[in-house]
């Protein structure tokens, strides 16, 4: 029962980091819950967002994408956002010269932005089967994880999930509206920038 | 020579029901030849005291039938509308009249009577043999008024087992995904006439992959309902669930039973990389079966459980393959195409059903377990996904947006008499047939 209470409090925090608004959560192996209590900052700011998302003047990625589906919400990267989505081909999870170019500007936020952790979800396009698509998502998310790691970003600070085909941003059936929904997104788990 | 294979074997099964009394048939009827078995099935007669509800019954039993023969393909079921027996006519031999049910062009004929107890029915159902005057099946069932569809089914089952020596599924359920219309995707169960429909899921997340388990009394799915994605087991009867906890930072992305329901096939994700592992009902590992830097996904067994059919992109492109179950080296089966996906291995050993990609769609194809030349059954002006065999390996379901949003079909596995089963508002997707139900 304890989950279940915590998904409605920890709302769009809830993904990987239930530790950061579940003090009594016991600590998890990859440590997590660990890191999201070393600075009381940090949990101030995922309490404070319960109360305002999106109030703020800080800059914000803007909740997970499961959250926005929840919320009937379609999950779009806030133009603010300083983190840019990172795009790819058909059946493709290699960086492309656009997708490295943005890449290294997320990297630059990062960098300016040390306590900032990030989850990075994986989305394809509707063609295809579902499994294969989260398989595919998964090596989206990873492959920006990589970039950013060898830039410099320690991968501690970024987490991943799939979402395959199942959270599309634009739900017409045309390359046009394909072409949107196979990306990387950034959220921005806990942490605020500063500027 | 396929064509008239199947010409030779619908005659001989003809023959066998209208004119070689009692002869046991054994053999698959492969395609309809351009002929269906000319049936009748009249509505129900109403044997006990208690008429409450007596015209839903016996209507509904009626219809219930009437859909399971036509989605057979096999049986041309006669309008009711032309039906000219009057209401004094029996149920039993001698107490009607053949001729009623020759003139309209009857050559089968399916009669039968109910009473209702309480919240128990008792059913009687027979099958007539027009031309011969005689009566092929008798049965009684007893069972919940509720439940009065699957007696329908059952009986089905029987007059399929006359007509080829090998009992029908229709009562059977599929487990699919619908989204109902709305943002999230919930796991169902149903009869393949909609009936007895089932909420498995309402966590108002995303669900995905069911799968049955081989005794029919489970259903192991995917969900993102706590924090990442992983499997659960869920219990029908008793409503109890498992979840299966991956090692830390993994997420399991779908799973299917092995056929002595022991053991589960699972695809595991670490590190943005995915690969199979065995575990146990419990979910926890046994093995390792594959160790690639790619995509290693949609497992499902032969139906000896001694192989696997998986997905993997290790070519470049995602292509079917077939391993050992304890893993090992594995052999790619598909060559054509640059994208095949969702395999499914044929009950009867001989056939993989896959989804293949078209120009810009998606058909359901299947080859052979040698290899070798792929048969297309789904046309590419729209797309077809996510096959699933019968238990009997005589029929495929699948997804498709033939109609607009994606609902659940089924034909024969030739390709033959693709009928659609779901017609709820929403998108139904990712169809599993269960097993024979008792």
């Amino acid at each position: 029962m304890k989950t279940r209470s915590s998904w409605y409090v920890c709302g769009g925090f809830l993904v990987l980091t239930l530790g950061a608004c579940a003090p009594s959560t016991t600590a998890k192996p990859d440590g997590s819950a660990a890191r999201s209590t070393d600075s009381s900052t940090a949990g101030n700011d995922a309490r404070a967002g319960e109360g305002e998302r999106g109030g703020t003047k800080e800059a914000t990625t803007g909740a997970s994408s499961l959250k926005d589906m929840q919320e009937g919400k379609p999950p779009i990267t806030p133009a603010s956002s300083p983190l840019k989505d990172v795009m790819f081909d058909f059946d493709r999870y290699d960086l492309s010269a656009d997708a490295r170019a943005t890449l290294r500007a997320n990297a630059d936020w990062l960098r300016s932005n040390p306590s900032a952790r990030v989850e990075i979800e994986g989305h394809c396009d509707e063609r295809g089967t579902n499994e294969y698509n989260l398989a595919l998502g998964a090596k989206r998310a990873q492959a920006a994880r990589e970039f950013l790691s060898s830039l410099g970003i320690s991968p501690d600070r970024l987490s991943t999930i799939s979402y395959g085909e199942e959270i599309p941003v634009c739900r017409e059936h045309d390359e046009q509206c394909w072409k949107q929904n196979r990306r990387a997104r950034f959220v921005i788990l806990q942490g605020r920038t500063t500027s | 020579m396929r064509r008239s294979q199947t010409l030779l074997i619908l005659i001989c099964l003809l023959l066998a029901f209208t004119r070689i009394a009692g002869a046991a048939v054994t053999g698959e009827i492969v395609g309809q030849g351009g002929q269906r078995f000319p049936i009748a099935v009249s509505p129900l007669k109403n044997l006990g005291a208690n008429s409450a509800d007596s015209g839903r019954v016996s209507t509904g039993i009626a219809d219930a039938m009437v859909h399971d023969l036509e989605l057979s393909g096999w049986f041309r079921v006669l309008d009711r509308s032309a039906y000219i027996e009057n209401a004094e006519s029996g149920i039993t031999l001698g107490t009607f009249d053949f001729k009623d049910w020759s003139t309209i062009g009857a050559e089968g004929l399916v009669k039968g009577g109910f009473s209702i107890q309480g919240d128990e029915i008792t059913v009687e159902l027979r099958l007539f043999d027009v031309y011969q005057n005689k009566e092929r099946i008798g049965k009684r069932y007893t069972g919940r008024v509720r439940d009065f569809r699957r007696i329908a089914h059952k009986f089905v089952d029987e007059i399929i087992n006359q007509f080829t020596g090998v009992p029908g599924v229709f009562n059977t359920r599929i487990a699919y995904v619908s989204n109902s219309g709305g943002r999230f995707k919930e796991i169902f169960v149903s009869h393949l006439d909609g009936s007895e429909k089932f909420q498995v899921t309402d966590n108002h997340t995303i669900n995905l992959s069911p799968d049955w388990s081989p005794d029919g009394r489970s259903v192991l799915y995917s969900s993102f309902k706590d924090r990442g994605q992983t499997l659960y087991l869920f219990e029908l009867y008793s409503g109890k669930e498992i979840k299966f906890t991956p090692r830390a930072g993994g997420r399991y992305l779908g799973g299917k039973f092995s056929p002595d329901g022991q053991s589960i096939v699972a695809t595991l994700e670490t590190s943005g990389n995915t690969n199979l592992y065995l575990l146990d009902r419990s979910g926890n590992v046994i093995r390792q079966l594959t160790n690639d830097a790619g995509i290693e996904v949609s497992p499902a067994w032969s139906p000896d459980g001694k192989q696997i059919v998986f997905v993997s992109d290790r070519s470049g492109s995602p292509q079917i393959y077939i391993m050992d179950a304890a893993g090992g080296a594995a052999r790619r089966l598909t060559y054509s195409g640059s994208y095949n996906t969702s395999p499914e291995w044929s009950p009867k050993g001989d056939r993989i059903v896959y989804t293949g990609r078209v120009g810009n769609r998606f058909a359901i194809f299947t080859i052979s377990v040698d290899g070798g030349e792929p048969r297309k059954l789904t046309s590419e002006s729209f797309d077809s996904e996510d096959p699933t065999w019968s238990p009997d390996g005589r029929f495929i379901a699948f997804s498709s947006n033939r109609a607009g949003k994606y609902h659940l079909y089924v034909m024969q596995a030739s390709g033959d008499n693709q009928r659609r089963l779901t017609g709820s508002g929403g998108d139904d997707t990712k169809p599993n047939w269960s097993p024979r139900l008792d």
